[in-house]
């Protein structure tokens, strides 16, 4: 069977890229659409490296075959920051230090963006579970923990200042 | 924030700060973190330059084994296969991990030859257009083997009669300077156990632990107009990649340019120059870009693990505490190959006997060949299983003398000016201090004369 | 082998057609995406549930019908399915249960496949759809023998368990996100303080998910107490085969059996 045109809703664009049969969303996203935020730890969903959004739920993007998503709406890390302004959770990331070698970062910020969507005050233990899938293997967590619990903060302030 | 900025502890060697520091206690950005968060930062397989072809490795199903044939006729048949290189078409194939520093014999070739000493050591690399029909060519070369006696213990492996791991040493150990172990000799050890209150001999071992970094060990080279190659890499040494992949390319330094410092995840998994002379070689064949990158198997059963690690430790105590002397035989296993593990086991030498002062020390540290896969770098390789043997065998010791296990590490703590097992003399040592302040932080209470120690002098003992 | 096409069809028959041409059948790709990735799928074709119309999860008359595509946020996210989200919980991460579907939990190996060992518990059946039309199957035959070529799992059917009837407890290495040790699911009855009823399902312990027939027995007419209940967890050795994996030895599975049924009634 030949490749075919694959259509989704990238980062809020509409995206059109061509793609041989079983090709990975997160292949599709990092070789055809040039978006490489989102990275390739294990490619057997279990290091959570690769997670971006389909429709709003998170999803190991190595783990999707591009036809079962064809049409719909896609978020990468590259679409979080609005016109060159880091989000809380980019900003909270960065000044707790929850970064380090960098690998996992776009995951764990593309898990929390979904997890806060959902639920804007998790606790300590929402945010374990949610992070679960995701590994990181330099900060022993805690910082990540506590910046996403700051993130959630920073975001009920936004929310209420407005 | 709700990070926590730990004021800076000045109580201990007043006599030495200067307290001239512009940034050891205060809060600075990363300098990577806002690329980090956005997505921008550039880790090497995010290069995608046009007309990539992907490397993958067809490797040893045997753990030791001689190669009775290799047949490539299906793996060239499947589309879009381009190359495949086997041991014949790598310039010098063989790994020269140590040999800018004059540490040799260089002992593992880069594809497989005519034996394979490890499971998963790679005999044939498969270039092809796209990474699907790479992967189908490996798993169609076909290897025919005639299995050899395998060895996976390191006692075992330096036993009468064991089988020969790697030939390129001719010999299951690694020779140091004419000797057969890196060794210790200072005073007496036998005159100390004759007049010890007690002796204590226990046994300690580690399994090989996989640094397991989120990304896994890879490259993309590509061929530069001016005949150059340009190595996008995650390697933890730069230069050191550099160097290595032209001694095997047999090319000049300045025929090859590495593009490399963004690693995601190292932890010592990235020091060992494996992927890129292979990729270099591909790339030339080819004269297009090629990847090669380990999927999550690969980095978990073919990349270099922190040795395991056999220790012996046989101590001379006295009844108040004192340690009057201590033997130690320890055995790294290096797997098939040296890779850094020589140097790892000198480290290990280096350290005993801990950071204690003991007037009689023996020790014979072995790097041993088994048919395990080569062990390497890993955070404080060579040290890290030494201290936890150490400092188990301290906390046995207290145990079996009823004794607190931290009055028992002052008393034996190295002083400034303690002359070491090595012949050094010891200084900056801080360690009366480091344990004193552990004990007021977690609330162990010391005697006074303990509290009073100190490393710059000899008060208390 | 190389992928050469990914079917998502609209409908179960469409599906069912593709299965019976060789097609894999995928429902969330958890299991069958690592291997095409890696290339070492031994189909070329591919059949997608996600938009079969197989999502759906209907409570009628004190059974539920959940549709093979349905992922298991989306079981753990419905308001009569409440009972099941401490052992969903326990299943992978958030991000996989998006992805992870009912249908393929019936297929994965064990130890993994928590949910699967809860229908068991339940006494589910199989709605199977093939070329020779529908069939239900007992979630146990499924289980066992799996379905044959060209037939796909299209739901399953459940019955509620009553208030107070259901006991679930995984032991795993980490608190979450961890393959299961042993996994205990249970519907047990009791009336005057003995045992009435016992239906008790195994993870972790054997090649697929087992029925402990020798601990529900031993069970029947005694009270739940610490004794009778470590009683039963030795008696469920004999329905066990456990296996070494990087979790767990078979001797640990073994040893600890009997606690955490134990644990899985008491806490």
């Amino acid at each position: 069977m030949p490749s075919q045109i694959v259509s989704l809703v990238v980062n809020g664009e509409p995206r059109e890229f061509i793609a041989a049969p079983g090709m990975t969303l997160l292949a599709g996203l990092r070789e055809s659409l040039g978006l490489t935020a989102a990275k390739r730890g294990c490619g057997q969903g279990t290091c959570g490296s690769c997670t971006v959004l389909v429709e709003g739920q998170a999803r190991a993007a190595c783990l999707v075959a591009v036809e079962t998503v064809a049409g719909l709406s896609v978020s990468t890390l590259e679409g979080v920051a609005t016109g060159g302004e880091l989000d809380a959770v980019q900003s909270s990331f960065v000044d707790n230090f929850a970064t380090q070698c960098g690998f996992c970062t776009a995951g764990m910020i593309m898990v929390t963006e979904a997890l806060l969507d959902r639920d804007p005050d998790p606790s300590e233990e929402d945010v374990a579970e949610a992070i679960s899938g995701n590994v990181c293997r330099c900060t022993g967590y805690q910082p990540i923990v506590i910046a996403i619990l700051d993130a959630a903060r920073r975001r009920r302030e936004e929310r209420a200042s407005r | 924030m709700t990070y926590r900025l730990a004021a800076i502890d000045k109580s201990s060697f007043a006599a030495e700060r200067e307290d001239d520091f512009t940034v050891i206690g205060s809060v600075v950005r990363r300098s990577d973190a806002l690329g980090h968060v956005t997505g921008r930062t550039e880790f090497f397989e995010d290069v995608a330059p046009p007309g990539l072809a992907h490397l993958k490795m067809h490797r040893s199903a045997r753990h030791h084994a001689r190669i009775a044939g290799v047949d490539l006729t299906e793996a060239l048949a499947v589309p879009g296969v381009l190359k495949i290189l086997t041991h014949a078409d790598i310039p010098n194939n063989l790994y020269t991990p140590l040999k800018l520093i004059g540490v040799g014999p260089d002992d593992e070739p880069i594809l497989a030859v005519d034996k394979v000493r490890y499971l998963g050591e790679p005999i044939c690399a498969v270039v092809a257009v796209t990474e699907a029909a790479a992967l189908e060519g490996a798993a169609r070369v076909k290897v025919t083997y005639e299995d050899l006696p395998a060895v996976f213990d390191v006692e075992e492996a330096l036993a009468e009669g064991a089988p020969l791991v790697n030939e390129y040493h001719g010999q299951n150990h690694f020779i140091y300077e004419g000797h057969h172990c890196r060794r210790i000799r200072f005073g007496d050890v036998e005159k100390a156990f004759a007049e010890a209150d007690h002796v204590f001999e226990w046994r300690y071992q580690s399994a090989p632990i996989e640094q397991a970094p989120v990304e896994t060990t890879g490259c993309v080279v590509i061929p530069q107009a001016d005949g150059r190659l340009r190595i996008h890499s995650d390697t933890q040494a730069c230069f050191f990649t550099l160097d290595n992949t032209a001694l095997i390319l047999e090319t000049p330094f300045n025929k090859l340019r590495i593009v490399g410092g963004t690693v995601g995840g190292g932890f010592g998994g990235k020091v060992d120059v494996v992927v890129e002379p292979v990729a270099c070689v591909a790339a030339m064949m080819t004269d297009r870009p090629v990847k090669f990158v380990y999927n999550r198997y690969e980095e978990m059963q073919v990349s270099s693990p922190r040795a395991a690690e056999r220790i012996y430790i046989k101590d001379a105590v006295m009844d108040d505490g004192r340690i009057i002397g201590r033997k130690v035989t320890l055995y790294v296993d290096s797997g098939a190959y040296a890779r850094h593990t020589p140097y790892g086991t000198t480290k290990a030498a280096a350290h005993l006997p801990g950071p204690y002062s003991i007037p009689n020390v023996w020790a014979d540290c072995h790097c041993v060949f088994t048919n395990r896969t080569p062990s390497s770098a890993m955070r404080g390789f060579g040290v890290t299983i030494g201290d936890f043997a150490l400092e188990s065998q301290m906390d046995r010791i207290a145990r079996a003398l009823d004794m607190d296990p931290l009055r028992l590490r002052l008393l034996n703590a190295y002083r400034d000016g303690d002359l070491k097992a090595h012949r050094k003399v010891a200084e900056g040592t801080a360690l009366v201090e480091v344990i004193q302040k552990a004990a007021e932080m977690s609330g162990h209470e010391l005697p006074e004369a303990y509290r009073r120690m100190s490393s710059l002098t000899r008060e208390g003992l | 082998m190389a992928i050469h096409a990914v079917h998502v069809p609209e409908s179960a028959e469409a599906a069912v057609a593709l299965a019976g041409r060789g097609a894999w059948v995928m429902g969330g790709g958890t299991v069958v995406m690592p291997l095409v990735t890696s290339g070492a799928a031994t189909a070329t074709e591919l059949v997608s549930l996600s938009k079969a119309g197989l999502s759906g999860i209907e409570v009628r008359d004190g059974t539920v019908r959940i549709g093979a595509a349905a992922t298991l946020t989306a079981v753990g996210e419905h308001p009569r399915l409440a009972f099941l989200r401490p052992a969903l919980r326990t299943i992978a991460s958030p991000t996989i249960r998006n992805q992870a579907t009912l249908g393929g939990n019936l297929f994965v190996a064990q130890p993994y496949g928590d949910l699967a060992v809860c229908l068991l518990a339940l006494g589910a059946t199989c709605e199977i759809a093939g070329p020779g039309g529908r069939r239900d199957a007992p979630v146990a035959e499924v289980l066992a023998s799996g379905v044959t070529g060209g037939e796909v799992v299209v739901a399953v059917l459940a019955p509620l368990p009553e208030p107070g009837t259901w006991y679930y407890r995984k032991a795993m290495r980490r608190r979450l996100n961890s393959a299961s040790i042993v996994t205990v699911a249970s519907v047990t009855r009791t009336a005057g303080g003995v045992v009435t009823s016992s239906g008790i399902a195994l993870g972790g312990v054997a090649p697929r998910p087992v029925r402990a027939v020798s601990a529900e027995r031993l069970l029947l007419g005694r009270p739940l107490t610490p004794e009778v209940l470590t009683e039963a967890g030795e008696a469920a050795r004999a329905d066990t085969a456990p296996a070494d994996d990087a979790y767990a030895s078979a001797w640990y599975r073994t040893r600890v059996l009997p606690v955490h049924l134990r644990r899985a009634f008491l806490g």
